[in-house]
């Protein structure tokens, strides 16, 4: 493979440390449904770490494994170096944020957030510092005598978190956090949430299926699809080295193009060719549009396709061009060379092109 | 001015329907207060001389006192079993709940005699005696339902993710249905305890047959007419008449939605 695009790997301070959370063989299967695969994982202390993928991949189905919510078939969660596998989740260090919120109705903001450290016995004194506490951290303080059916989606989500997060937990979880908000609030709140995990720098392990809102927020990333992590590492890995055709195309715009190797050398069906050393057998080739050039910007060497040039958009910061090619594919390409957009118009032929240090070639299975 | 006459007719036949429906219940009332000791007009000036005739007779107090034991052991065992039941079916998948729940909701649509038949075929054959205690789960087999689709209907939209949460929060499952569940459902709860007592208190059958020589209110009246046109039994009839309704009454206010 020319992964040359593998270049930064996300900073990983403690990397050299025992991880916090660490998943061995992890399985669940209902009957004959695996919903997630023998999966080993590790989640470093001081990660904002997101499971990400589409839904019914087995990623919540692992978070609720982690928090004690559903047993694994196999396998084991260990916490702190704690084999927890056997343990509910009122004796985990974790606490969970969870999809739905699961505010108890009947309880105001400040019952609501108090209610683990009343069960865990605390001095009313210390129990009301905290809340008082938290409530700040997540600015509630105009709401906290409300009972949970006079708050809005947002500030649902924030007593929510406020409430797992009053329990000082080892590692916070969250189930698709920001799935329920709008998009002006899911941008405020995803804000929220960055500036929380730095002020208490505590571990978050949250699931989603916007992969916009992974690498927003996550600097470690799991990508899962049917039961199994595909790909894990850092937002830049991720994106600049996709290990498989599904991420490549989940995380992020990508142009798949498929071919062939044959003696070590990539012949696209679009027409276009190039060395390529690995066994003979069905690739694609990904690149991702802003990687693409047009026209006259063809570097020296770059793999030629020609087209006809099907629309161009001006979108601000870039012109997003797309172009169909002869056999039926089409490329999509971001350009930000905006006096060539003059040059060009609807219909006209043209070349599109990449040196292949951008490109990832991929077995096609 | 169609329209109106349109609702002035409908008024009056829907008025004249109701009292139709429930004149007798009001004169049964009005009669228990009346002077006259056959239920005639006119009626000859206001008393509470039944009343008194009423709490004079000693089966009256003994009648009270076992239909008493009876509607709150009933009340508090159907609430108790149903509510296990319900948190049962809720549990299960609508497919799998919707026949089992039909299958236990068939003492329901049973006519009650043959229920009370087989009930007392059966502690025959088993030589149980009859009494209060045989009266209790018989009619438990037949208001247990109401109690089950009543908490069923509640939980099946309860949403489980606050039970998660408590766990997650460090409560045991004991803990958390104390502190979180039942809360949340205690209106229902006691709405449902309160239609099982008010159907037990009026319930006349399946008493009949399972209480052997005992009574209860319901079968004190029969008893009572099948001797006399007694207004006492008028008196009677509206104590229970009270009982029931008072009862069902705070059930409606107990379950009534709270958006």
């Amino acid at each position: 493979m020319t992964a040359s695009a593998a270049t930064a790997v996300a900073s990983r301070p403690q990397a050299d440390r025992p991880p916090l959370v660490r998943l061995r063989g992890l399985t669940k299967s209902y009957g004959s449904m695996v919903a997630v695969k023998p999966l080993d994982l590790d989640i470093q202390s001081g990660d904002f770490y997101a499971l990400l993928g589409p839904s019914g991949c087995g990623k919540t189905t692992l978070l609720r494994m982690i928090g004690g919510f559903t047993e694994p078939t196999a396998g084991t969660v260990e916490i702190d170096g704690v084999d927890v596998t056997r343990m509910g989740p009122e004796r985990r260090p974790t606490n969970m944020v969870f999809q739905g919120y699961g505010l108890f109705p009947h309880m105001t903001v400040r019952q609501n957030i108090a209610y683990g450290l009343k069960l865990a016995k605390l001095p009313a004194a210390e129990v009301e510092t905290r809340v008082k506490e938290i409530i700040g951290l997540v600015r509630l303080e105009q709401l906290a005598e409300r009972r949970p059916d006079g708050l809005s989606g947002g500030q649902a989500q924030r007593v929510a978190l406020a409430r797992a997060l009053v329990m000082r937990p080892r590692v916070l979880l969250l189930d698709e956090p920001l799935a329920a908000l709008d998009l002006q609030l899911r941008k405020a709140m995803q804000e929220e949430l960055r500036r929380i995990h730095r002020s208490i720098g505590g571990t978050f392990v949250f699931v989603t299926h916007d992969q916009g809102e992974a690498m927003a927020l996550a600097n470690r990333i799991a990508v899962m699809d049917a039961g199994a992590c595909v790909q894990e590492g850092g937002p830049e890995e991720i994106y600049g080295a996709p290990r498989t055709r599904f991420i490549s195309t989940f995380i992020g715009e990508a142009n798949v193009l498929p071919g062939r190797r044959q003696g070590g050398r990539v012949t696209l069906e679009a027409g276009g060719s190039f060395a390529d050393a690995g066994a003979d057998e069905a690739v694609v080739v990904v690149v991702r549009p802003e990687a693409m050039a047009l026209g006259g910007n063809l570097p020296q060497g770059a793999v030629k396709l020609t087209g006809r040039l099907a629309d161009s958009v001006f979108l601000g910061p870039y012109v997003r061009y797309r172009v169909e090619l002869p056999g039926g594919g089409e490329i999509i390409l971001h350009s930000q060379d905006f006096a060539l957009r003059h040059r060009l118009a609807v219909d006209d032929t043209v070349e599109v092109g990449w040196t292949t240090d951008v490109q990832r070639v991929l077995a096609d299975r | 001015m169609t329209t109106r006459f349109a609702r002035i007719v409908w008024f009056v036949f829907g008025a004249a329907a109701v009292f139709f429906m429930l004149s007798p219940l009001l004169l049964l009332v009005l009669f228990s207060f009346g002077r006259n000791s056959l239920a005639s007009f006119p009626m000859r000036g206001v008393t509470f001389d039944w009343y008194r005739a009423l709490f004079a007779n000693q089966d009256f107090w003994v009648a009270f006192q076992n239909s008493v034991v009876v509607s709150l052991s009933v009340g508090v065992t159907s609430v108790l079993v149903g509510m296990l039941a319900a948190f049962a079916f809720a549990r299960m998948k609508k497919r799998r709940a919707g026949p089992l729940l039909a299958l236990l909701t068939v003492p329901l649509m049973m006519p009650p005699l043959v229920l009370a038949l087989a009930l007392f075929s059966a502690y025959a054959a088993l030589h149980i005696p009859l009494s209060v205690w045989t009266v209790v789960p018989g009619q438990v087999v037949f208001i247990q339902p109401f109690v089950i689709l009543v908490v069923y209907a509640r939980m099946a939209d309860f949403d489980e993710s606050v039970i998660d949460s408590a766990r997650d929060l460090g409560a045991s499952p004991m803990r958390a249905f104390l502190t979180v569940t039942l809360p949340i459902i205690r209106p229902t709860v006691i709405g449902a305890a309160l239609i099982a007592m008010a159907l037990s208190l009026d319930e006349f059958i399946i008493t009949y047959y399972t209480i052997g020589g005992g009574l209860t209110l319901p079968t004190l009246v029969w008893g009572m007419l099948r001797r006399s046109l007694d207004p006492s039994i008028n008196a009677l009839a509206t104590l229970i008449l009270i009982g029931t309704l008072g009862a069902t009454m705070l059930a409606i206010r107990a379950t009534r939605y709270r958006g």
